[in-house]
């Protein structure tokens, strides 16, 4: 998972390397702006791509940058909401392009270098990537061949910040660490900005990172579910039309992808792991809860292909969770498939009488194209 | 390794007192699988799913002559899982844990090379050759022996996939569960000259998804070896947010890398035939091996 740029900066400043000053702000009256300006307002959403959709604006005004994060909180940016800005002091200085990631073919890493850093790093082709094996020597190594062709001056300073960057990924479990632009000037260093990836299975060992991540519950929503929860749950459209309660990833991705392509509106994205239930309703309960908190819902589509699971065990689960969830207001469909499908379809005409219940994903969603039609006349 | 596996390959199942590790041993037994022992660090058992309980793997390795294991292992005890499996002379390790961190899985994966072994994981349900063999948790109402060898990231998604081709009449000659891991042992295009090699293949099905770049690389691979048996894809995850994950750790797509677009022109470039549902793939298949069902 990706970190909002502040805090992939809070990561960098603490393994040494440089970072402009800066203020998180959630409205456009930051109180006291960081050092004498201009200042760069930067919408904190984790997805690349900010500065060509408006998401990055340069002010000469405290007035200017507190209009401009105003403008910005609020609003969506490439299909995630702005709910914080990150104000700091504009650095300047020759652009360059720093990557570490973890490269997964090699079991190593990739440093990739670019002495042409900005915006345009991905389609400017100027990139050299080199692989290494996971340990300070091999990155070492892999930064003086990049970094051959730049003066003396400069070598040694971006090639320490190298290393801090694969120190950082090591020590911190990363994906990747990557600073665009690297501003570079005679005196040092200072990172213009912070894509940092974090791996959510390691968090149950990387506190640092578990801290990040509970300190803004709505920022990483999805994140945070995931790890109290346990399961993972998606909201994709707030104003969707069909709540899933899916288990498996893949599947529940087709489903997402076969229903948008009919001009359905899924409204989330959810692998339940029917397997971990152990004979409590819970989860089922809480996906009900979340996916009926949006008013545009018209109907719930559970698909569970029960591999091991037993499906009759699914069902009297599912029957109790829709008993207990009176927010639930809308009719349920439920395509089950595999062990004890038979048992299944028996609970529930016997618990939900009026509830389609089949193994054919076919007849289950011409039923739910039906009842989202019928709901819209 | 895997095109040779067989009824007679002996397995042990690492981790077969928990709870996982003795219900999938004995699922995998009533396959057909030669589970011969199983590991615990439990001593006051010495017998689990009807098969010896050792201490280690070394001893398991030892007294059963196992070349193979499934390490039913919690995702953060997998590394050493297979560290142990791979000082004991195991040459085949399935891992099943869901979860397993990046950077132990780059390890893991380290350590496989070193000893010239074979990796399927991080998570993966299984691999399976119907009707010889079952190591993970495929399920059974899926494996039917036929015509297509099956690799795929997700579990759910094979299954639906297998389920109806083999509703179709269209059994799987090999299944390999790749896992949806970023960083993980056998990728995509390792598979494609077991399945070339393999007489009991006749077609390849790829259910793949968004993220990472191992259905590129199966493209590459699949031009340069030559496309000696047609492959038939279905690649999920059209509809995901950018920069978040849905559910596996690798669909994760980041500006125009990963993306459902590129790897969908990679594979089409590489000729093989790519598909937007479940359906239109089933059709194509059940059209183009009418003939040779078994």
């Amino acid at each position: 998972m990706m970190l909002i740029e502040a805090d992939g900066k809070a990561l960098l400043a603490e393994h040494g390397i440089a970072i402009p000053v800066g203020i998180v702000v959630a409205d456009g009256r930051p109180a006291q702006l960081p050092g004498p300006g201009p200042w760069m307002v930067k919408a904190q959403v984790p997805v690349g791509g900010r500065g060509k959709a408006g998401g990055i604006k340069r002010c000469l005004t405290a007035a200017n940058a507190g209009a401009a994060a105003g403008a910005m909180i609020g609003t969506s940016l490439r299909g995630h909401p702005v709910d914080l800005c990150l104000v700091e002091q504009a650095a300047s200085g020759e652009e360059r392009y720093l990557a570490v990631m973890v490269d997964a073919a090699s079991y190593g890493l990739r440093i990739i270098y670019s002495a042409q850093g900005g915006v345009e790093i991905e389609t400017a082709g100027a990139a050299q990537g080199r692989l290494c094996p996971p340990h300070p020597g091999g990155v070492a190594e892999a930064l003086a061949e990049l970094l051959a062709n730049e003066p003396d001056a400069w070598r040694d300073q971006i090639a320490i910040i190298g290393r801090r960057m694969a120190e950082l990924l090591l020590a911190k479990e990363l994906a990747l660490v990557e600073i665009n632009p690297l501003f570079v000037t005679e005196t040092g260093c200072i990172a213009g900005d912070a894509k940092v990836v974090v791996d959510l299975n390691a968090v149950g060992r990387q506190p640092r990172v578990a801290e990040l991540i509970a300190a803004r519950s709505t920022v990483y929503l999805d994140a945070n579910r995931k790890l109290t929860e346990g399961f993972d749950y998606v909201e994709l459209d707030p104003e969707g039309e069909i709540g899933l309660v899916t288990t498996g990833a893949g599947l529940s991705m087709m489903l997402i992808d076969e229903l948008t392509a009919r001009g359905a509106k899924p409204l989330n994205f959810c692998d339940i792991r029917t397997g971990q239930m152990r004979g409590s309703p819970g989860r089922l309960m809480r996906v009900l809860e979340w996916i009926t908190e949006r008013r545009s819902l018209k109907v719930v589509l559970v698909n569970i292909f029960a591999g091991i699971t037993d499906l009759g065990e699914f069902a009297d689960l599912l029957a109790t969770a829709i008993e207990r969830s009176p927010s639930l207001k809308v009719p349920v469909v439920a395509r089950l498939v595999g062990r004890g499908a038979g048992a299944a379809r028996n609970i529930l005409a016997a618990r939900q009488p009026g509830m389609l219940v089949t193994e054919d994903l076919e007849e289950a969603l011409v039923r739910i194209d039906t009842i989202v039609r019928g709901a819209t006349r | 390794m895997i095109g040779s596996l067989s009824r007679q390959t002996p397995v042990i199942v690492q981790g077969i007192t928990g709870r996982m590790g003795g219900t999938h041993a004995a699922l995998m037994r009533a396959y057909g699988t030669n589970i011969v022992g199983g590991t615990s660090t439990r001593s006051d058992m010495t017998e689990a799913a009807g098969v010896p309980v050792f201490t280690d793997c070394r001893a398991a390795v030892l007294a059963t002559g196992a070349v193979a294991s499934v390490a039913m292992a919690p995702p953060e005890e997998t590394l050493a899982a297979v560290q142990e499996a791979l000082a004991a002379g195991i040459k085949l390790v399935v891992t099943v844990a869901e979860g397993v961190p990046l950077h132990d899985a780059i390890k893991i994966g380290r350590l496989v090379k070193r000893a010239d072994a074979v990796w399927v994981g991080a998570s993966t349900p299984g691999l399976a050759i119907p009707g010889q063999i079952k190591l993970g948790f495929l399920p059974d109402v899926c494996l039917r022996p036929g015509p297509l060898a099956i690799m795929t990231k997700s579990g759910t998604l094979s299954y639906e996939v297998g389920y109806r081709l083999a509703n179709e009449g269209l059994g799987q000659s090999i299944w390999v569960g790749v896992g949806g891991d970023p960083v993980k042992g056998v990728r995509f295009a390792d598979l494609l000259p077991v399945f070339f090699d393999d007489p009991r293949t006749k077609g390849i099905v790829m259910v793949g998804e968004i993220g990472g770049t191992e259905e590129d690389e199966c493209a590459e691979a699949y031009a340069r070896l030559g496309p000696r048996k047609p492959m038939y894809a279905l690649i999920a995850g059209r509809e995901a947010k950018e920069g978040v994950s849905m559910g596996h750790a690798g669909a994760l797509v980041h500006g125009g890398s990963g993306t459902l677009d590129s790897k969908t022109a990679r594979l089409k470039a590489a000729r093989a035939k790519v598909f937007s549902s479940i359906d239109s793939l089933i059709q194509a298949c059940a059209r183009d091996f009418r003939f040779s069902k078994s």
